[in-house]
């Protein structure tokens, strides 16, 4: 008995240490929120010179967008061989990324030419969707982005898109999740594995699932069992040649079953 | 809620979540399909809308993207034809048609595709001549479908 209350007041004596530990804490951050010219109590800065500091990127990187609208926006506009398209990347089953490039940015010509060497295609997640999103045709030069797309590239020409997704740059990238309809990601990026980078880090903080979508050719052709079929028959040591696989008679097929 | 996408003279209501495209192949920037000479390399617009990513490399039947389909999904093609076509029988049909489930036969498809269908009509509106093909993902689901394809060609305008 007399042991259980000396272990019950060792308890008590370590929890108030800690609650005090706590306040201390408490106490510090509060001080240094006092400093920086916030009073949580207030919710709103305090005058003085410590109140007026300014949160500023560093000179050279974008500004985030001033009022952040994580819902995304279907893109409608022009194309560039003068007809009109609507890309939806919103409520749709797929995941979207919208590069934002134009004709005249030197940074942009990188993308321009990786995406013409077929680098789109190394998208992470068959499932994902690349758009490339030009301002419209009074701000664009038609005839140099009909040379720097490339024929497999879905481009439109929308400066409402621009305005819709507050682009402060380009090239700006924004990664669309379609099932929600929100913005995963966005930013600007110098180079086309810089994005690719930036992509597979949202697409995991995000629990995103770019698993590939079957369509109706592989479901029915079966082109992706036969390689599931081989994968696991090899797992069980049995390859091409393998006796198994030409049974002569009925015994031999049967054998597993005889031995029982 | 839908948006409206216009170009030579075609105006189509894109129902929200599919995609669609207005388009016309190189080499026949700034031609108005009513101009066209005979002899012109000129091709005619096209129109696609599906409810499902058009891939950006199609061609005009919609070939390269009906592949993609899943037996929900469902491809509306419209293309227009040259003007003298408009004044013979088989673009005798006036007004943009409407298909019903029974129209929509496997054999109708441009390159068969197993469980799929396909369904076709010519027809001329202002004395430009038309034909519009429509693809369901899935035969069995063509009673379903149906009335999504019809939802498209009600939206659409032919100046």
């Amino acid at each position: 008995m007399t042991a259980l209350v000396i272990i019950e007041g060792v308890v008590i004596l370590l929890l108030a240490i800690l609650v005090v530990g706590l306040l201390r804490s408490h106490a510090d951050v509060l001080r240094a929120l006092h400093e920086l010219g916030v009073n949580p109590h207030e919710r709103t800065p305090l005058g003085g010179a410590a109140g007026n500091f300014e949160i500023a990127t560093r000179p050279g990187v974008p500004e985030p967008r001033a009022h952040a609208d994580l819902g995304a926006h279907d893109i409608a506009g022009s194309t560039i061989d003068g007809g009109s398209a609507v890309v939806s990347v919103a409520g749709v089953d797929h995941t979207t990324l919208i590069a934002f490039l134009s004709s005249g940015c030197s940074t942009c010509a990188d993308f321009w030419a990786a995406f013409e060497h077929g680098e789109a295609d190394q998208i992470p997640g068959v499932s994902t969707r690349l758009v490339v999103v030009t301002q419209g045709p009074e701000l664009e030069s038609v005839s140099t982005l009909a040379e720097l797309a490339a024929p497999g590239l879905t481009t439109v020409m929308s400066s409402e898109a621009w305005d819709d997704y507050g682009v402060p740059v380009s090239p700006y990238f924004v990664l669309v999740d379609g099932p929600s309809g929100r913005v995963a990601g966005e930013g600007a990026a110098s180079s086309w594995p810089q994005v690719l980078d930036l992509l597979r880090k949202a697409v995991a903080d995000g629990g995103m699932d770019l698993r590939p979508r079957r369509t109706r050719r592989e479901f029915l052709t079966g082109s992706q069992r036969e390689e599931r079929a081989d994968r696991e028959l090899a797992t069980a040591g049995i390859h091409p040649g393998h006796a198994s696989l030409y049974p002569e008679t009925l015994d031999d097929v049967e054998g597993d079953g005889d031995d029982d | 809620m839908s948006t409206n996408i216009e170009s030579f003279g075609i105006s189509v209501e894109v129902p929200d979540g599919w995609n669609g495209q207005i388009f016309r192949r190189p080499g026949d920037a700034g031609a108005q399909p009513q101009a066209v000479d005979e002899g012109d390399s000129s091709t005619f617009p096209v129109v696609h809308v599906g409810n499902f990513w058009l891939p950006a490399v199609r061609g005009d039947f919609g070939s390269g993207a009906v592949e993609q389909m899943s037996h929900d999904d469902v491809l509306v093609c419209l293309l227009e034809y040259e003007p003298e076509a408009a004044s013979t029988a088989l673009f005798a049909h006036e007004g943009i048609p409407r298909f019903t489930a029974g129209d929509f036969d496997p054999r109708t498809m441009q390159r068969s595709v197993a469980g799929m269908a396909g369904a076709q009509a010519f027809f001329r509106v202002n004395g430009r001549a038309f034909c519009v093909y429509a693809v369901v993902g899935s035969y069995a689901r063509r009673s379903h479908l149906a009335p999504s394809v019809n939802r498209v060609l009600e939206g659409i305008e032919i100046g």
